[in-house]
């Protein structure tokens, strides 16, 4: 940012007062703001509260009933933390399986983005249309069809695989696994996820002046090239709220999984933390083991979420 | 060669997009697949399904639920998602920083979370199995998006319009009803969009809250075709149809104002 520019964001934050701010008394934001930050603070900020204090209980359905608190310090994170379970199967499972669905439903989405820009208003229009389609899918409905698809035996998409010979539609139970059923949930996720990646950089994309693609054409940069050095770098706001915005809805991935066979607990081998801590507190009524594995996951994404806050912060003035 | 690939492309993104949708659909009118066919394209067509969970399956009740909800989040949402919108992006005032973090901040809170605290709470506050329980909480689920979207909007208004009504002698409230409201209502069809997504698809808070079925709302009423033993896979895809192809309609109509607004919440950041 130049130093023109960096004085022009400051004005824009801070204008001189105008007659309209004279007349807007102080508290009339916060009266504008006071129903929303109610909900938002009862409803999502005091429960975040809430779950620690748990987490410091043991808080069964004795103590669910009868509303009494039975302190046990940090016992709850003590026996998480031994949990062998945790180390060689929770925390891979979620941290590899957002890892890769980020960086898949990014790179797809904006190749399909590169792909839309390149067509026809018609065809695009087309294409446009089958992406929205794919995003209206509700994930329950979108998880049953993926495992109606990938049944064992007689799914379609494992017929398919038959005929080309990939795998034995016989044996093959693509649920089992821990590969194939992250594999399966992958797909789910970035087939929900990519239409709000390819349509957000497809908008970006267009803002992008023809001539600088020309001018880099005509210095004989390449495809790579253009997109690396131009493409990018217009965009890279756009690509760190994509990224972000991905990041943050892979890591709590939960009906997707849940809903898929043995992902309710009953294959501990493909658990995650949030279908983990769900088990915990709703299948077993160990509410405070299970408030203690979701605030170890929302710590996880607290220090995902403040490193790009970082990186927004850079980008934007707010 | 370059049309080829274009092509190529275009051929593969249409068939991932839409090969679920597919096969939910022509599942659903399968007229064998509760005896356990599975295939791409049918040999016998039927709407028996659709009749089954509608009539004797009790479908239609789910339906009526999860729109009264989804109604009542979009309504309250939007209310309240401009009244904020226009605090953070019309006025300075101290805090409006920590206000607009908290708001992204926010987001990234895991529902597994919220459900265990708030299952609590609900119970003691006598709110489980309630449908106005469940939709509080999906107010507060989509808030944070829809005020961080409406924002671009009301910042994308010039000031010069506003100050113009107040030359006209138009009050704060006036100018709101008038001028504000007019403009930035294709903001507001964008996060009503996805409000009703919210509530329509929510799942972990519906399983949790509702025990009678009577107030199950769609997510969880499809699991009642799954069975002990045998799933009727034709009853739950026509269930999943009729809860898709709405909320399908619905952002195909929308597509264009979804987009923009899109572009205006997250290009202008």
């Amino acid at each position: 940012m130049t130093v023109a520019e960096r004085t022009r964001r400051d004005d824009a934050v801070r204008p001189a007062p105008g007659p309209r701010r004279r007349r807007a008394g102080a508290g009339r934001p916060w009266l504008l703001l006071a129903p929303g930050l109610l909900v938002m603070g009862g409803l999502l900020l005091y429960p975040l509260v809430r779950v620690l204090v748990l987490s410091l209980q043991d808080f069964g359905l004795r103590e669910l009933v009868s509303g009494r608190t039975d302190w046990v310090g940090l016992d709850n994170y003590v026996q998480l933390l031994g949990d062998a379970d945790l180390w060689t199967t929770v925390l891979p499972n979620t941290i590899l399986f957002a890892v890769v669905a980020v960086a898949l439903t990014v790179v797809f989405g904006t190749l399909v983005a590169l792909l839309l820009v390149r067509l026809s208003p018609v065809v695009r229009g087309v294409v446009t249309t089958a992406i929205m389609v794919a995003w209206a899918m509700p994930a329950v409905t979108g998880t049953y069809v993926w495992v109606f698809a990938f049944a064992p035996g007689d799914g379609v998409v494992v017929q398919g695989l038959d005929a080309l010979g990939l795998v034995d539609a016989a044996t093959a139970n693509p649920f089992a696994g821990r590969a194939s059923f992250f594999a399966v949930a992958a797909l789910n996720v970035v087939h929900h996820g990519f239409p709000f990646v390819a349509l957000t950089v497809l908008a970006g994309l267009l803002t992008i002046p023809r001539e600088l693609t020309e001018a880099a054409i005509v210095d004989g940069a390449g495809a790579w090239r253009r997109f690396r050095s131009v493409t990018f770098p217009m965009l890279r706001p756009v690509f760190a709220v994509v990224t972000v915005l991905s990041t943050i809805w892979d890591f709590k991935v939960f009906t997707q999984i849940y809903l898929m066979p043995g992902g309710d607990g009953v294959n501990r081998g493909v658990l995650t933390l949030g279908t983990w801590s769900y088990v915990e507190s709703f299948a077993q009524n160990r509410y405070g083991l299970g408030a203690a594995i979701a605030v170890l996951l929302t710590a996880l994404l607290l220090v995902v979420t403040v490193a790009y806050l970082r990186l927004l912060f850079r980008e934007d003035e707010l | 060669v370059r049309a080829a690939l274009k092509g190529l492309g275009v051929t593969g993104v249409l068939v991932f997009t839409l090969f679920p949708v597919h096969l939910m659909i022509v599942t659903a009118l399968n007229g064998e697949a509760n005896a356990g066919s599975r295939t791409l394209w049918p040999d016998e067509w039927t709407l028996a399904n659709f009749a089954y969970v509608v009539g004797d399956g009790g479908f239609g009740r789910y339906l009526a639920n999860s729109l009264v909800v989804a109604l009542c989040t979009v309504l309250a949402g939007a209310l309240l998602a401009l009244l904020a919108a226009v605090a953070v992006s019309r006025f300075r005032f101290r805090f409006r920083t920590s206000v607009l973090v908290m708001v992204l901040v926010i987001q990234m809170v895991p529902v597994e979370a919220l459900v265990i605290p708030l299952f609590i709470q609900a119970r003691s506050l006598q709110m489980l199995d309630t449908l106005a329980g469940l939709t509080v909480v999906y107010l507060a689920f989509s808030l944070p998006f829809a005020i961080w979207t409406l924002r671009g909007f009301v910042a994308a208004v010039p000031v010069e319009l506003e100050e113009a009504a107040y030359l006209d002698g138009a009050s704060w409230g006036r100018m709101f009803r008038s001028v504000l409201l007019p403009l930035v209502a294709p903001g507001l069809v964008a996060t009503s969009v996805f409000s009703f997504i919210v509530a329509w698809n929510e799942f972990i808070f519906a399983l949790t809250f509702m025990s009678d079925e009577q107030n199950y709302t769609v997510a969880v009423g499809l699991r009642r075709f799954f069975g002990q033993h045998a799933t009727d896979w034709g009853a739950v895809m026509a269930a999943s149809t009729l809860i898709t192809i709405p909320v399908m309609v619905f952002f195909v109509i929308a597509q264009k104002r979804l987009t923009d607004g899109l572009v205006a919440g997250a290009v202008k950041g």
